[in-house]
């Protein structure tokens, strides 16, 4: 089989990468770019665990052919904590015990990030909706609604602390 | 489980697309959202040489709505993007009610209207691992003699599990289908054939572009009932859309009634036609539900038993003629 | 050890696992996230059969092909294994025949996993293929073709233990109930599959082995004696564990073959199961039918219960006498009951082997006693939690089998759900089609007897205080998303009066970390957290004796608080930790403390075959009430609400104890209402997650947790058990708010909606039959 040379960009970073055209996404991020915080956790794309975001939608990396994914902008979970500060989904799922195994979060917290970027103010039943393709086996969910919950209001203190120091200035 | 070999080829152009279908013919299998094909890829159900990847083909994802033509989706049009249509949600509900419940959010962020369409037949003796058909000795779908829910059989029994699809035949929905010697459009309904293993009209080197609603289903009532087991993730048990148009004084004036997952294919209930011209009567909603069960056959091809599922296809028309026609405006 | 804390002690504090952070970023480290140098890809080559003799096999093809570097059948690792000594029946790969679908053939170490796919099917295997049993009421009448030549009639392993008598107990009754349960076989699907990493070092002879296991010492033990190593050249390391709830608590057949591919092809090998393999490697809960005759007097006094109880086992031993023991040995400590007959057959059928699972062996048991104490309750026109609260035991006390209750929360577990959920106002009143259930449950916090019998205690703890002051923990318990690691930092940093912060933990890597004998029946907040503090009070003694040396001052006066040492009665001394740990690490340069925990011996049970399983040093107790809603038009069950209180002895972290006890309540639902290894003929036909369906968020319901604190007085800060013991009254619970909602009793899981209308039209054809019964009885 053939190799192509292609170009991925993952977390706001390019790589040129020759592979072969069958290798999925979910593959090649774990072992050609060691980013192995996307998980495989099925085979028959059940889980959600490898949950990426495709230009911000939450995709499952194991469906995708990497060869296919090249004018994309492919975020994983490694790509979302700013500067080293946990983002306040990341805080939340800390502190409301929202990760009790943690193979799920990094999907869970892909989609719920996706979901609060379009919808900041959800009803649990739109969290619950939102998230039902994410499979945890720990928590039965509960935590993870919490978690969510809590980020929730973490984006809502940082916007009118945002908000106060701009009148401030 | 590693993906067998191929090439994949990505053509920006619906001409480019078919091209690379002629010129790999059998070898070539077209992939979009990838949701159906790739884990039947990892269970080596299919063994293509060339995939051609229709993503690049960006004229192919579209939402029309015209006054006359009515309305128009492309085949690359993913199920969330339907889901989210408010042309769709105003004036097809049954479409939006069905694409809202196929699969997960994940998957239909991936998976496509064309792909739903087009979703290969699914059984538990099929849609298993190439060691687990190897030790049953495979079956009458694929490489195999036996047709292990009808012994005997000389048709293939999996089923079609789409939900989008019953939804469109309640609407009159029409394909087309493009090929290097032209495109010809067909009910939707002439797609499928009731074998699992034919599934599909649609010849190798054609490619379904589009599906149009005519305008004259535009405003009909409906909803679409889907029994799984989970409220997300699980393909269809069994699947009811129903679709109906009733004048003001609650008579109605046409209705179709369409199954999944009961059957290789999805079907219109015929019966469906003994409302029309009625007023809402529930001893007539029950004796159409009744009558719903003749189109369904489902064999024990998934989880839960075939008399279950049947049961649930009259619940479900019966659930869904009262839901869109009772609440009319007659009562 | 119950201790006064105060408002800033991290006992009590709900405060984030120390793993948490890694697990939000993906910066942790699974097995299948690790990778070596040089790494091969390991696949295992399963049997088709289910029960076959192997007559021949021919590698030699797989061999040839480019890109393979080691091939292993069963003729170069024929050394039996097995967790249990009395269950040695295991060999890495088969060596004369194969017993279930899925059955270790050979396996295959090559440059890519497409390599070794390929490799694997090119190795022929001549089978002669025997006849198989599957039921297990039919494998037991076998006379040929046995599963394991040394099991008669293919069982196990039977007990019969009788307490009181039963013949008298039931004589005394005024109302006897004999019914049949049947639960089919579920499992963990834990999220992460089975991977191992290997790396055998040839100049020095040592292996290493990276894993997804629950018993890293179990692991490095049967490594040792399969591929007859010195133990000591076996080191095994866990990393971040994506859950276990049995799956990984005993060896699992990957980590061996791993293993033996690595020594042969002189490189790292590793095996990640596909989703199918973990169905295959299975060690799920057994199939369990479970015929139980309780009697009662008028008044709902229970007099004698007598269980007959066959567990279809699959094709190995496993944990399974384990099992079976546990579904005996647990029908007591409970309740008062004062004549117990118990019947158990561990039956071997030609399946995958079945295991421990959360709650391993009770919860089946469980279901069915708590379902007919509800039907019990029902005929006699008592309220359900009456009856529960006349049979309640007096502890302290000691159960006609031996076991010791010292702590029994369950009244209170009781009286507070019913409170919390409306009982009174709900039971019997909700509108047809809605309902309310109840049950109770309990476990053990760790066994009290080790799986090899031994002296030694079963968890141990090292402690070393840093010249800076900062402590570090060296463990063996195994943190498997539970919360393991959390716990004993809690419990350390409470002792010594730090911030949570000032301490470090080493966790599970049998090279650095003194032996625990695992994760599993539910002991580490116990054992491991016992070994802690005493590791704990260990350093602080040697701290304080070092400091009272130093400045001439009585220990007594001294104390540790806020990250320091400090003086009390009129002492004005105020050192920092560093400066005394300076002092007690004197001449040696370095400080370290150790500590250990054994179960007391009176905690241990009696002498009788068998008596080793079900004593623990504490139980854990569980009450719930469940909401339901039920359409009698499809079946469909719609669970609204849970409310249950769990005495966990105290409650160290209390957002982690909530999680557990709601992950196992969820687990509970997930058997009772929809999960299933559907087998057909051996094969399993839904051996992925999208045909074995564990819940989605949709389904899964709002759960109110009470945590009851009955203070142990022998557990860690007097906690216990957490993470298992709630999972076995969910099922009752939900069947009894089925029966409360329409009126039928579903004694077959999984409650699928096709049971109850079929339990529906069954009572509508009786009751026309004889017109004027009460729908509720």
């Amino acid at each position: 089989m053939n190799k192509e040379n292609i170009r991925l960009r993952v977390n706001k970073r390019d790589y040129q990468l020759e592979i072969a055209p069958n290798r999925l996404l979910l593959d090649v991020l774990r072992q050609d770019l060691g980013l192995t915080g996307s998980k495989r956790g099925c085979d028959d794309s059940s889980c959600g665990a490898c949950t990426v975001l495709v230009d911000g939608e939450p995709q499952m990396a194991c469906l995708m052919l990497a060869v296919s994914y090249q004018d994309c902008e492919i975020t994983t979970i490694e790509g979302i904590a700013c500067e080293g500060q946990l983002e306040p989904l990341q805080r939340a799922f800390c502190d409301e015990g929202g990760a009790q195994c943690g193979y799920c979060t990094p999907g869970m917290i892909l989609t719920a990030r996706h979901l609060l970027a379009h919808n900041p103010r959800p009803t649990d039943q739109e969290i619950n909706e939102a998230l039902s393709g994410n499979l945890c086996r720990c928590t039965g969910y509960v935590q993870i609604i919490a978690s969510v919950r809590k980020a929730i209001e973490l984006l809502e203190k940082q916007e009118s602390g945002v908000a106060a120091a701009g009148q401030g200035g | 489980m590693s993906l067998p070999s191929f090439e994949v080829v990505r053509p920006r152009t619906l001409e480019g697309a078919l091209e690379e279908l002629e010129r790999h013919g059998p070898d070539a299998q077209m992939i979009a959202g990838g949701t159906d094909l790739v884990p039947s890829l990892k269970q080596g159900l299919f063994s293509p040489r060339v995939l051609v990847d229709l993503k690049g083909v960006r004229e192919l994802d579209f939402i029309r709505f015209d006054r006359e033509a009515g309305l128009e989706l492309g085949a690359l049009t993913t199920i969330t993007r339907l889901a989210q249509s408010p042309v769709v949600a105003e004036y097809f509900p049954v479409l939006q009610a069905a694409a809202k419940t196929v699969a997960s959010p994940l998957l239909r962020n991936m998976g496509t209207l064309g792909g739903n369409l087009c979703l290969d037949t699914r059984c538990l003796y099929y849609n298993q691992s190439a060691f687990w058909r190897e030790s049953l000795g495979y079956c009458l779908k694929k490489e195999g003699t036996v047709c292990h829910v009808a012994p005997g059989s000389s048709v293939c029994w999996a089923v079609f599990s789409g939900d989008t699809a019953p939804a469109l035949m309640t609407l009159a929905a029409t394909v087309r289908l493009a090929s290097p010697r032209g495109e010809r459009e067909i009910p939707l309904r002439e797609l499928y054939v009731n074998d699992g293993w034919v599934r599909l009209t649609k010849r190798h080197d054609e490619i379904l572009t589009a599906v149009r609603i005519p305008l004259s289903s535009a405003g009909w009532k409906g909803t679409y009932k889907k029994l799984r087991i989970r409220n997300s993730i699980d393909y269809p048990l069994a699947g009811v859309a129903v679709a109906m148009r009733w004048a003001s004084d609650g008579v109605c004036q046409d209705v179709r009634i369409a199954l999944t997952a009961v059957n290789p294919a999805p079907r219109l209930v015929e019966a469906a036609a003994r409302l029309k011209g009625k007023r809402y009567d529930p001893s007539l909603v029950d004796e159409v539900a009744h009558e719903a069960i003749r189109t369904a056959k489902p064999l024990r091809t998934s989880a839960s038993t075939m008399e279950y599922r049947r049961h649930m296809v009259r619940v479900f028309v019966r659930r869904a003629l009262n839901e869109v026609w009772a609440n009319g405006p007659h009562c | 050890m119950g201790e006064t804390t105060t408002q800033s002690s991290p006992i009590g504090a709900r405060v984030p696992m120390v793993d948490a952070v890694d697990k939000v970023t993906g910066a942790g480290k699974y097995a299948d996230d690790l990778t070596l140098p040089g790494m091969l890809v390991g696949k295992i080559l399963h049997s088709p059969h289910a029960h076959a003799r192997i007559r021949s096999m021919d590698t030699s093809a797989a061999e040839r092909l480019p890109g393979v570097r080691a091939v292993v059948t069963g003729a170069e690792t024929p050394v039996k294994y097995g967790i249990l000594p009395v269950g040695h029946d295991e060999t890495i790969f088969c060596v004369d025949k194969v017993r279930y679908i899925g059955d270790n053939v050979a396996a295959v170490a090559a440059e890519s996993e497409a390599i070794a796919e390929h490799a694997l099917r090119l190795i022929r295997v001549d089978y002669e293929v025997l006849p198989a049993y599957f039921d297990p009421e039919q494998s037991m009448q076998a006379e040929t073709n046995l599963i394991h030549d040394d099991r008669p009639h293919n069982i196990e392993r039977e007990y019969h233990h009788h307490f009181g008598n039963v013949e008298e107990g039931f004589a005394q009754a005024d109302y006897i109930r004999q019914d049949r349960f049947d639960c089919p076989e579920v499992t963990h699907a834990a999220l992460e599959p089975h991977s191992t990493l290997a790396r055998y070092d040839a100049e020095d002879g040592t292996l290493t082995v990276w894993s997804s296991t629950q018993v890293p010492y179990y692991l490095k033990k049967t490594l040792a004696a399969t591929l007859q190593m010195p133990e000591e050249k076996v080191r095994v390391i866990k990393p971040l564990v994506g859950g276990g709830f049995g799956g990984k608590s005993e060896v699992i057949p990957l980590e061996l073959a791993a293993a033996v591919l690595a020594r042969k092809a002189g490189a790292p090998v590793k095996i990640t199961y596909t989703r199918e393999e973990v169905f295959l490697a299975n060690r799920g809960r057994p199939r369990q039918i479970v015929e139980l005759k309780t009697g009662v007097t008028r008044q709902g006094k229970l007099t004698a219960v007598e269980a007959r109880i066959i567990q279809d086992g699959g094709a190995y031993c496993g944990y399974g006498v384990v099992t079976i023991l546990y579904s005996g040995q647990l029908l007591n400590a409970m309740y008062d009951i004062p004549n117990v007959k118990f019947d158990g057959y561990r039956v071997l059928t030609n399946k995958p082997a079945c295991g421990a699972m959360r709650g391993h062996g009770t919860v089946n048991t469980r279901f069915a006693f708590e379902q007919q104490l509800n039907r019990i309750a029902s005929v006699l026109g008592l309220d359900p939690v009456e009856i529960r609260r006349r049979n309640l035991l007096h502890p302290p006390c000691v159960t006609l089998n031996n076991l010791r209750v010292l702590s029994y929360g369950y009244p209170e577990c009781i009286d507070r759900v019913v409170e919390r959920s409306g009982w009174k106002e709900k039971y019997g009143k909700l509108p047809y089609g809605k309902g309310i259930g109840f049950a109770g449950s309990h476990y053990v916090s760790g066994a009290a007897n080790p799986i090899i019998r031994s002296a030694m205690p079963q968890s141990t703890v090292n402690l070393s205080v840093d010249r800076q002051g900062g402590v570090t923990i060296f463990t063996g318990a195994s943190e498997i998303g539970q919360g393991s690691d959390t716990v004993q930092v809690q419990v350390v940093a409470a002792e010594l009066g730090l911030p949570l912060e000032q301490v470090r933990i080493v966790a599970a890597d049998t090279a650095r970390t003194p032996v625990d004998l695992g994760s599993y029946s539910s002991r580490v907040t116990f054992m491991a957290g016992n070994a802690a503090i005493a590791a704990a009070r260990d350093a602080k003694r040697r701290m304080l004796q070092a400091v009272a040396r130093a400045y001439g001052v009585a220990e007594e006066d001294l104390l540790m608080e806020g990250g320091r040492v400090l003086g009390r009665n009129g002492c004005p001394l105020s050192l920092t930790l560093a400066e005394a740990a300076r002092l007690a690490a004197g001449p040696a340069g370095v400080l370290t403390a150790r500590g250990s925990y054994n179960t007391p011996e009176e905690s241990r049970g009696g002498t009788f075959k068998g008596a080793g399983v079900g004593p623990s040093p504490a139980y854990s107790y569980s009450a719930q009430a469940v909401e339901v809603t039920v359409d009698p038009e499809t079946g469909r069950v719609t669970v609204d609400r849970i409310v249950v209180a769990h005495d966990c002895g105290k409650a160290i972290n209390p957002m982690n104890v909530e999680g557990q006890v709601i992950g196992s309540v969820w687990m509970g639902l997930g058997q009772a209402l929809q999960e299933v290894v559907d087998y057909e003929n051996g094969r399993i036909k839904n051996a992925g997650l999208l045909e074995y369906r564990t819940a989605s968020t949709l389904e899964s319901p709002p759960v109110e947790t009470i945590l009851v604190e009955s203070n142990d007085p022998e557990g860690p800060f007097g906690a216990k058990e957490a993470g298992e013991g709630s999972l076995a009254a969910t099922i009752p619970a939900l069947t009894h708010a089925i029966y409360d909602a329409v009126g039928v009793w579903i004694d077959t899981l999984p409650v699928t909606p096709e049971r109850i209308l079929r339990a529906l039209q069954e009572k509508q054809q009786a009751e026309w039959k004889s017109p004027g019964t009460g729908a509720r009885m």
